[in-house]
């Protein structure tokens, strides 16, 4: 079973999230900050990251930083803001993440692209 | 330091004096001890009895009233005993003196005159006998005074405070203060207490809503949903929560934030489990509402949902006097109406504000496709920002149509209007409307004027070229005279060239210089 690890503050965005890929029979791991994101993937060994750009603690950018350092073959796809700037996005396609899904956005969509990233 | 020292020895032998002073010392001889006992009212178990001599009691009054006391012995008579030095003083001023003898009594016991100068000075000694005459004023014997009062602190401060205004004044501020700090301290431990009570029993809620709501929005179509009766809805959460007024809030924010984020179906879902749960009841709370800031809430969540059926409420507040509120009724208004005859706009009695023309300009450009806008309405308000706006909303979304309908108020209106007017042409491009940017021309409000010449190069025709080289005669300032030979060029370059060549003045040929440098041209 895949694991997947969801780091995204808003706990509702993130239970719907969780609830959709549970339905496709991932396992999934959902931690609410920067801080226990970093944790997570130091210690769950994820086979995708799904993350937030705008967090407490610390920034998405900082966890693709780390998840590409610590788990350089991993995919990541940002959950983020339509609004967030262009440059944060373009600086995340940089790090190397796969997929970049805008707020508002629809959950049946993101299963769809979770399942073609990690087929 | 030696001076100091001798100072404080003089001054310890002299208390040493006093000291040292013994009854004998102040009262030398018994008749300075009468003299000084009859000023005694009272020297506890002390007392006196005086033996008179001789088979006859002197007839004096203060004997007779006592004679039934007086007892009889063999040396005459005895007066009972007494220990008022007073009463001593006026029995043996009766008697002769020579027929009476004065007898003194300690503890019951007769005694010698010794045993009282004895007595006395063990009075002395423990504070309970003081001298009445023939002392000297020593330190000594104020505090032996003071020891007979005790202090009352209490009694005389209270004293002083009811006789001192200004005293009881300051008292009763200072209890004020002190009285209005402690409230307030207990107001906000309370204050501060209930405050974390509801943001933990928000998170509890929170926490409550969660998977309901998650299960419901992935298992339940939009069909589903929509069938649901009441109690089927609020059957969803346990215990009845739902009935409580903070849950329902607390679900509110909920669905709205969830809706801004989700996309397809989801926000179908959303809209009818709001009604469905009844929250509607929650925003027309808020709609009709005195405070300001809940009446926006009530209009953010009617635009968020799509609340149609409280259009009415909404409408209520699209003139209201706080900016905040009459923005959101009126974008909200545009957003959700099904018919926007803009209605609402026309009759506002406060001016647009520029982000209020841009929030609405937004808006408006969204639902022109799909939905008849009646721009022109505008045209007929009472306030001049509306009817601005409605001629930035005809060149903006392009309505070439409105244009007669403007050419008919081009001179109603004020300088101000024209120079939106202007630019709408200028943007449609209104070729028929070239007499009015001619007239404007020769305007002396200093925006239209540059407006109408800018609008002139695109527009104009001979008329406008003559108007053009008459106000460069007029030698204007630079930026106008660059205006102008800008706009000649566009109009007519033969007769620009004409122009700069007739008056080849340093201004015309620099500004001819600046226009045809490919680089500079549109700077």
């Amino acid at each position: 079973m895949k694991k997947i690890l969801i780091i995204e503050d808003d706990l509702l965005i993130s239970s719907l999230v969780q609830f959709r890929l549970k339905k496709d029979g991932y396992e999934t791991v959902l931690v609410k900050d920067g801080n226990e994101g970093i944790e997570a993937i130091d210690a769950e060994n994820p086979d995708l990251i799904i993350t937030d750009v705008m967090m407490p603690f610390r920034s998405g950018i900082e966890i693709i930083h780390h998840a590409k350092k610590v788990l350089p073959d991993v995919p990541i796809i940002v959950l983020s803001s339509l609004g967030e700037e262009e440059e944060v996005v373009l600086e995340a396609f940089n790090l190397g993440v796969v997929d970049f899904i805008p707020k508002p956005f629809n959950p049946n969509e993101l299963a769809i692209r979770v399942k073609r990233v990690l087929r | 330091m030696l001076k100091r020292s001798f100072i404080l020895f003089l001054f310890f032998c002299s208390s040493l004096d006093l000291y040292s002073q013994g009854v004998r010392d102040i009262l030398p001889d018994s008749v300075s001890l009468v003299e000084e006992l009859k000023n005694h009212a009272y020297i506890p178990n002390l007392s006196y009895r005086i033996q008179v001599l001789g088979e006859e009691l002197p007839e004096s009054q203060q004997v007779i009233d006592s004679t039934f006391l007086w007892t009889r012995n063999e040396r005459g008579y005895l007066s009972p005993d007494f220990e008022n030095g007073a009463q001593l003083e006026s029995l043996v001023s009766e008697i002769p003196e020579n027929s009476v003898e004065l007898q003194f009594y300690v503890f019951g016991e007769k005694s010698s005159i010794d045993g009282v100068y004895r007595f006395l000075e063990t009075l002395v000694d423990t504070g309970d006998f003081v001298y009445a005459q023939n002392q000297k004023s020593t330190d000594r014997d104020l505090v032996l005074i003071a020891n007979r009062y005790h202090y009352q602190p209490i009694e005389a401060y209270k004293n002083l405070l009811l006789s001192d205004n200004q005293l009881f004044g300051v008292t009763l501020i200072n209890v004020f203060f002190v009285l209005a700090a402690v409230s307030m301290i207990i107001f906000m431990l309370i204050f501060k207490k209930r405050r974390n009570q509801r943001e933990e029993q928000i998170k509890d809620f929170e926490n409550e809503i969660i998977g309901p709501l998650t299960s419901l929005l992935f298992e339940k179509s939009v069909d589903q949903i929509n069938e649901m009766s009441k109690a089927e809805a609020d059957a969803i959460f346990q215990d009845g929560i739902i009935q409580r007024k903070l849950f329902k809030i607390v679900l509110i924010d909920k669905i709205i934030g969830l809706n801004k984020k989700m996309k397809g179906d989801f926000k179908d879902k959303l809209k009818l489990l709001y009604q469905k749960f009844g929250l509607i009841e929650i925003t027309r709370q808020n709609l009709e509402h005195r405070k300001w800031e809940k009446i926006a809430r009530g209009l953010v969540q009617v635009n968020e949902m799509d609340l149609k059926m409280l259009l009415p409420l909404v409408k209520e507040h699209v003139n209201s006097s706080n900016f905040h509120v009459r923005s959101l009724a009126g974008a909200t208004l545009l957003n959700i109406a099904e018919k926007v005859d803009l209605n609402f706009l026309r009759d506002q009695n406060y001016p647009l504000s520029d982000w209020q023309q841009m929030h609405y300009l937004r808006i408006i450009k969204y639902i022109a496709p799909s939905k008849s806008l009646q721009i022109s309405k505008l045209f007929g308000s009472t306030n001049q920002s509306v009817r601005e706006f409605g001629f930035k909303l005809v060149r903006m979304l392009g309505r070439v149509d409105l244009i007669q309908e403007l050419h008919e108020i081009n001179e109603k209106v004020s300088l101000e209007e024209r120079v939106e007017l202007i630019k709408t042409y200028d943007s449609l491009g209104a070729h028929m409307e070239v007499d009015f940017i001619n007239s404007c021309m020769k305007s002396n409000h200093p925006e239209l004027k540059k407006e109408a010449i800018k609008c002139a190069g695109n527009l104009g025709n001979e008329e406008s070229e003559d108007i053009i080289i008459l106000l460069i005669t007029e030698n204007p300032e630079f930026k106008i005279r660059k205006i102008l030979l800008n706009s000649l060029l566009k109009l007519n370059p033969a007769r620009f060239e004409q122009f700069v060549s007739d008056f080849p003045m340093e201004e015309n040929l620099k500004i001819k210089a600046h226009l045809f440098d490919p680089v500079l041209s549109h700077v």
